[in-house]
Order: C-alpha cells, then sequence, then structure tokens
C-alpha cells in the first residue's frame, strides 16, 4: 500500500518541477528567411556582379552589350551543374585570365574576403533558373 | 505505533523533497541537447581523433563571462555548442556554426551572445533564455532584425555589414523622424521643409487643400507624411496659411517676376535639361526624387513664385537643398516660360490657384492646429524642442510597459508593436499624433531594426564605435559662400559632412584632379558617368568663381597619401607606357571604360584621362581603389608597384581627344 503512495509522491514533486509549457505560440513568427550568408552573397552579387550577368545571372545586364565575349549565363543548369564550387570560387578569385577565359571578368581576389566569395557563389547556385 | 508509522512517513516525504534537488538537475533538457550534439559531433568529425574527444565530453553548463559587460554571464553555449565549431555548417539549431561576421569567431569571449542578440544570458532554459516565457526578461532580438545588435556600439549613420540597420537610419534621417523625436546624435537635426511664410501668394486654396488632404499623393516625392487630418482642420489651416503676410523682402520680388514679359519656352527648355533639374526632381517620375516632382508644378504655384524661387531659393527657404544658379534674367524667364508651357495638370480645376478668402475665426484656429498637430517642428523649428517623446532606449523598453491600446491581435512583444507604431501610427487610439508614413514592409522592418538599436545604456566606453570622422573644415570666407550658394554639400559629401548623391566626395578632389580641367568643368560641367540619372548641373558658374572653387580644392582638399609625382622624378619612358598598354588590355580595363571609340559604360570613360586626373592619384587608385569609397567597384588587381606606375604612365600617355569631344554622351 506504501509504495505506490511513495511512487506517486516522488512523481508529484518531479512534476511540479517541470515547468508547464509555457510558450507554445511563439517559433511561430521566423518562416523561410534567407540564411544570413545568402543574404550577404545576394549583397556582394548587386554590387559587383549584376551590370554585367543581369539581376538573374542570365549575363543580360546592361553593361553585357558592351562586351565581346558576353557574360556566362550562370544560370544555366548545365553550366550550374559542371561547376564544382570550388571552380566557382576559383574563377571569382582569378577572374576570366586567371582560369583561361576573358579578362572582361576581372579578378575579385583582392577586392572581396574569402568569405564574401563563399557567400557569392553560395547565391549563385539559387540563381539556376 | 501510530506515532512510529508517523515517523516513518514524514521521513519518506523528507527523502522524496531531498530528491527534487538533484533530480531537476538530471532532468534539464540541456542535457539531453549536449548528449545529442557530442553524437553529432562525433558523427560529423573530420578524424578519429576528433570524434573520440567528443564522446568522451562530459555534460555540463557552459558560460562565458563578460567582465567589461557589467560580470555578466551568458550561457548560451550550454545549448549552441557548435557557434565555433567549423563541422557545424549547416547542422540543425541549436547547433549550427554562427555565420563569420567581423566579430565571430573572434569575439565570442569578450562579448559573449547577448551584447549582441540580447535575450537572458543565466538562463539555461529555451524559453527563459530566448526571453519568450511569459515571466523571463527582455526577450532576445528576433533573428531577421538582428542587425539592432550591431547598433547598439556601431552609432555611425551607415554600419558595413548591417545594409538593413544602415537603410533604417537613413530613413528615419529621410523621413525627418528627428524633428519630433529626440534621439542621441541628431539634436541638431533640422527638417528642409519650408517655412509657409509665402503659401498666400504662392499657391492656392484649391491645391493647398489636396496637399494637407495627403501630401503624397498629389507628389510621390513628397517628405511630408500623411497628418489624415479631417476637413474641418484643412480648412482652418488653409485660412491661417493664407493669413500670413509674406515677409516684406520677398513679397516685392514675386510681384515683380509676376509682372515681366514671358520668355522664350523652346530656349527654357535647353537651358532646364542642361541645368539637370533631375538630378534631385522627378519629371513625370523621371529623375532622383529627393526633390519635388516638377511635371504639374505650374498648376501648383503661380509663375511669379516660381520665377522668383527660381532666381534665390535660399531665400525663401534658408534650409533648401537647392542651389542658386546663375541665370541671367533673360534665361530664368525662358526656363519659368518653359515650365508654365509644359509643366501643367490639364485635368486641374480652374480655380486651383484661387486664394482663400481667409476668414479670421478660422485661420485663428488654424495657427492652433498648426502648433498642436506638429507643423511646426518640421515647418518653424524651434532649437531643443521636440514635439513627440524621446526615443533614446526605445530599444530596451519592456514590452509590458507599452500600451497597446486598440491592437490587442498583436504579439505582446517589443519589435510587433514597433511595426505597427511605425505603419499605422493612429491604429492605437483616438486622438494620437504621429502621421502616416506608409513605408511597406521592407521599409519598416528597417525602421524598426535601427528603433532596436537605441539602447537605454550605451555599451562601455571602449566598445563604442563613433561615426568615422574625416572632418574636413569647410572653407569659410568667399570659397564658403560659394559651397553654399551652390549648394555642393546637397550631392558631395566633404569628410563626414554633405550628402552622398554624387559619386564624387570632394574630400580630397585637389589629389584627384587637374585644377584647369576642374575650372573647365565647374563652367561646363559634362557626363563623366552617363549612367547615372544625378549629374552634375550646369550653374552657368563664372569663369572667376569656378577658378576660386578649384584654387581652393587644389590647396585645401587633399590626401597626404597620394604623391604629388609618383614617378619620383624619373619620369616614365615609352616602354613603360607600351607595357601599360598591355596591362590595360589584359586586365579587362575595357570592361568597364570607354576609352577612345569603345568599351563599357560603367565606370567614366577614360580618353581625356591626362587632362583630368593627376597621375599620384591614378597609381594609388590602382593600388586600393578602396581607399576612397568603400563601395567602389573597381577591382583591386593586386598590382605591383611597378604595374601600377605602368599603367599610370599609358594612361597620363594617351593623346588629347580629337576635337569631336562633344559626343561624349
Amino acid at each position: 500500500m506504501r509504495r505506490p503512495a511513495i511512487a506517486l509522491a516522488v512523481i508529484l514533486a518531479v512534476a511540479a518541477c517541470r515547468r508547464p509549457a509555457a510558450s507554445r505560440r511563439a517559433s511561430a513568427s521566423v518562416a523561410a528567411e534567407p540564411s544570413y550568408e545568402l543574404r550577404m552573397g545576394k549583397s556582394v552579387f548587386q554590387h559587383y556582379c549584376q551590370t554585367c550577368h543581369g539581376e538573374s545571372g542570365a549575363g543580360d545586364g546592361f553593361n553585357a552589350f558592351n562586351l565581346d565575349p558576353k557574360p556566362r549565363d550562370l544560370s544555366d543548369p548545365a553550366f550550374q551543374k559542371s561547376k564544382r564550387d570550388a571552380d566557382l570560387e576559383d574563377a571569382v578569385r582569378r577572374g576570366g585570365n586567371g582560369v583561361g577565359l576573358s579578362p572582361l571578368m576581372p579578378p575579385w581576389g583582392h577586392t572581396l574576403s574569402d568569405q564574401q566569395v563563399a557567400e557569392v557563389v553560395l547565391y549563385l547556385r539559387g540563381l539556376r533558373r | 505505533m501510530p506515532l512510529r508509522r508517523l515517523f516513518a512517513a514524514t521521513s519518506v516525504a523528507f527523502l522524496a523533497v531531498l530528491a527534487i534537488s538533484p533530480a531537476k538537475n538530471v532532468l534539464r533538457p540541456y542535457r539531453a541537447i549536449q548528449r545529442r550534439y557530442f553524437a553529432l559531433a562525433a558523427s560529423r568529425a573530420k578524424s578519429l581523433k576528433e570524434a573520440r574527444g567528443f564522446a568522451r565530453r562530459k555534460v555540463a553548463i557552459q558560460q562565458l563571462w563578460l567582465r567589461d559587460f557589467d560580470d555578466r554571464v551568458d550561457r548560451c553555449s550550454t545549448c549552441h555548442l557548435g557557434t565555433a565549431e567549423a563541422s557545424m555548417a549547416g547542422a540543425p539549431e541549436p547547433f549550427r556554426l554562427h555565420p563569420k561576421t567581423a566579430h565571430t569567431p573572434g569575439d565570442f569571449d569578450r562579448f559573449g551572445c547577448t551584447s549582441c542578440h540580447g535575450g537572458q544570458g543565466l538562463a539555461t532554459e529555451r524559453e527563459d533564455a530566448h526571453g519568450t516565457a511569459a515571466e523571463a526578461g527582455p526577450p532576445m532580438t528576433p533573428l531577421p532584425l538582428a542587425e539592432a545588435g550591431c547598433g547598439r556600439c556601431h552609432f555611425a549613420e551607415s554600419v558595413a555589414d548591417a545594409p538593413m540597420l544602415s537603410r533604417g537610419r537613413a530613413l528615419l534621417e529621410k523621413e525627418g523622424c528627428y524633428a519630433c523625436h529626440t534621439v542621441r546624435g541628431h539634436e541638431s537635426f533640422r527638417s528642409q521643409a519650408p517655412p509657409l511664410s509665402t503659401e498666400s501668394v504662392k499657391t492656392g486654396g484649391a491645391w493647398l487643400k489636396r496637399w494637407l488632404r495627403n501630401p503624397r499623393a498629389v507628389d510621390g516625392n513628397a517628405t511630408m507624411p500623411d497628418f489624415q487630418l479631417a476637413d474641418k482642420e484643412i480648412d482652418a489651416l488653409s485660412n491661417y496659411l493664407f493669413s500670413v503676410a509674406p515677409p516684406r523682402e520677398l513679397a516685392p520680388r514675386i510681384s515683380l517676376a509676376e509682372s515681366e514679359p514671358a520668355g522664350d519656352a523652346a530656349h527654357g527648355k535647353k537651358i532646364f535639361s542642361e541645368a539637370r533639374c533631375i538630378s534631385c526632381h522627378t519629371v513625370e517620375g523621371k529623375g532622383n526624387g529627393s526633390a519635388p516632382e516638377l511635371s504639374k508644378v505650374a498648376s501648383a504655384a503661380t509663375r511669379g513664385w516660381i520665377h522668383a524661387f527660381l532666381r534665390d531659393p535660399q531665400a525663401f527657404n534658408p534650409r533648401t537643398r537647392m542651389p542658386r544658379y546663375h541665370f541671367s534674367d533673360g534665361e530664368s524667364r525662358d526656363v519659368v516660360a518653359y515650365i508654365e508651357s509644359e509643366f501643367r495638370d490639364f485635368d486641374a480645376p480652374a480655380d486651383m490657384l484661387a486664394p482663400v478668402h481667409v476668414n479670421l475665426t478660422l485661420a485663428e484656429a488654424g495657427q492652433r492646429i498648426f502648433r498642436t498637430a506638429g507643423c511646426v517642428s518640421c515647418h518653424d523649428p524651434k532649437t531643443g524642442e521636440r514635439f513627440g517623446p524621446d526615443l533614446n532606449g526605445i530599444g530596451d523598453k519592456k514590452a509590458t510597459s507599452l500600451d497597446f491600446g486598440r491592437r490587442r491581435e498583436l504579439a505582446r512583444t517589443l519589435p510587433a508593436w514597433l511595426a505597427a507604431k511605425v505603419d499605422s501610427p493612429r491604429s492605437f487610439a483616438a486622438g494620437l499624433k504621429m502621421p502616416s508614413f506608409e513605408l511597406g514592409p521592407e521599409d519598416t522592418r528597417a525602421v524598426v531594426t535601427a528603433l532596436l538599436s537605441l539602447a537605454m545604456e550605451p555599451p562601455p566606453e571602449k566598445y563604442r564605435v563613433a561615426a568615422p570622422s574625416a572632418v574636413a573644415p569647410l572653407p569659410g570666407g568667399a570659397v564658403g559662400r560659394l559651397f553654399d550658394r551652390y549648394r555642393c554639400l546637397s550631392c558631395h559629401r566633404v569628410g563626414d559632412r554633405g550628402e552622398d548623391v554624387s559619386t564624387a566626395p570632394l574630400t580630397f578632389e585637389g589629389s584627384r584632379v587637374k585644377r584647369d580641367w576642374l575650372v573647365d568643368y565647374l563652367v561646363v560641367p559634362y557626363s563623366l558617368r552617363p549612367i547615372l540619372e544625378e549629374r552634375m548641373p550646369v550653374f552657368r558658374m563664372p569663369r572667376e568663381e569656378a577658378a576660386q572653387l578649384a584654387d581652393a580644392l587644389e590647396t585645401f582638399f587633399l590626401d597626404p597619401q597620394v604623391p604629388e609625382d609618383p614617378f619620383a622624378g624619373r619620369p616614365a619612358s615609352d616602354a613603360d607606357a607600351g607595357e601599360g598598354q598591355r596591362l590595360y588590355v589584359t586586365l579587362g580595363c575595357r570592361a568597364c571604360h570607354i576609352l577612345g571609340s569603345s568599351g563599357g559604360y560603367y565606370g567614366p570613360p577614360l580618353t581625356e584621362t591626362p587632362k583630368r586626373l593627376k597621375a599620384g592619384w591614378i597609381d594609388s587608385w590602382l593600388k586600393g581603389p578602396k581607399r576612397w569609397r568603400s563601395d567602389a567597384r573597381c577591382p583591386n588587381y593586386g598590382l605591383t608597384d611597378t604595374d601600377a606606375l605602368r599603367l599610370t604612365a599609358y594612361l597620363e600617355s594617351l593623346p588629347p581627344a580629337a576635337p569631336s569631344k562633344g559626343t561624349t554622351p
């Protein structure tokens, strides 16, 4: 008779220490926010890349028609598939000249930090159409 | 017997109570979380040794002791264990690697977590620590608004890597919030809104009523917000404004201008486009938009007023950003003729500019409204007086101390309250005075971020980052008067003063451009960057004034780090210039710059470089374009000193442009 009573006392005591689930309503607020890295990557892209590569990455920025060869269509799925992140980062850092392509794509390795290069590549990956 | 039984029962109860304390600890959720983390980290580890290290780790409270911040203790890392662990990139919360920022991971030990993110550092249970529990202390700043944390130490208007905060602060300034609200560092803010002393001779009752009904519906560029005035109030205010007699020095100018003969509209059109009015104004939406839309201005103001204003805007409004052009009487007449013929609202009622017949009782009521509704704050600012509540410390307000009034549906949090206040300030109760700014969700969020950065207490002294003060003293005397007349600071920055409309800050202009070129340019400016809407206006500046300005810039606005002669007395050879030309091609400079007949539209054309730019500046620029503007797009190519000099030599050796210079767009 006594043992269940003790067990009950212990359970009750422990339960009393547990906090009632106070806020089930919180946590609904943060929906699909783009990550910090993605937001930073977007701002780098808009600032440095968009004039030639275009808003959607299709190579149709307003300065593109002055360039020959034309800027790469970054949103092309085949292109995206053929390059690893490291390749893209390398091309951003060393520019067209560095990777054996047109010198009209400048090297950004002395302008952008490694972190920024990684962020802009992360953003490029989302441009795939 | 019964006594013994009672003793046994109390002993058992006593033991049970004693057991609660360890049981409470054993059952804390962080223990399970830490065990989960160790397993996850072990599975993600790069080496067996590392994995074993994780597997061996003991469950324990983790904490950072923040000596500089009132000896606060942050225990966030008790659950957020992976914030500094590279292998935890992309791991699920709460284990994710903290994104790299200027302060992470380097400053974890100094700042802890709560200095930036807010919340309750001491707590070890989720709801308490994040501040979502009903009885918890001030909550964390929601992640989308996290840049508010940057602003607690960084007091500059524009904070690198915090675009939302910078945008919010810019909006607080642009929307004129500081005209009514006190905020530390902005005590000297004055709205650019005009004094309203000449309304009776400027416009008509019909137009004024439209404007007061909702200024931004009349002109999308209007800075005046919507005060949601009732018809009676609008009527009273119109009567008051028409009862104010124009100042004695302005009235004759207006009547004189009214009586002048009409000018030549076709010629006026030419002057109008040369004057680059749309560097600030818009015409049918085209232009910068920081000054009024002009396409209907002739239906908003009388001919005489427009003319007198154009001749000397600063006499009408000493706080205006508008320069005083050097138009001759004939030229200004032509411009006004053009405005009169083109910039009309053809749907406007005929009596748009008919004056209000003043009823003195109404005018008196209007004068009271002018004070009580807050119009004075912008239109007649007095020092030290602020109409609205002080906003210092608003970012630390407790949610329980906020008046949610009618807005019962809102989440009881400070960010939600602020967002609603900014978005629809009058919705909380009847009789509130804050006008509506119609900002839209993105801008509202930016403003809330900036507001949340206004802390009750500033951080410890050594953590405060003030606005960088590269204060260049502005010239006084005759040159100072020219700066003022042409309102150079409305577009150009000088040190930390002036607005950033032009891409060319003037702080070091003397190190950058050649004096003779500058004189010619000031007399007849042309577009260096054709893609920009905002271009230097043709002020019709007399040559003497241009020379005076250029001399001052040449003498005082210098960057000591830019060498006068980068070649150090050994002039570059033709071979050097030849090498430079090769570099120009292989670096791909033509992607952005026009040289000769081809090139990109992004940077300034370089054809005229030898006339325009100083060699020392080109050389310094090539070695680090971001030295003068952090947003310069020109890449740093990491050139060696020799290569930079060669490229400089090439650009300085370009032949003078063919006489067909006029083709520059």
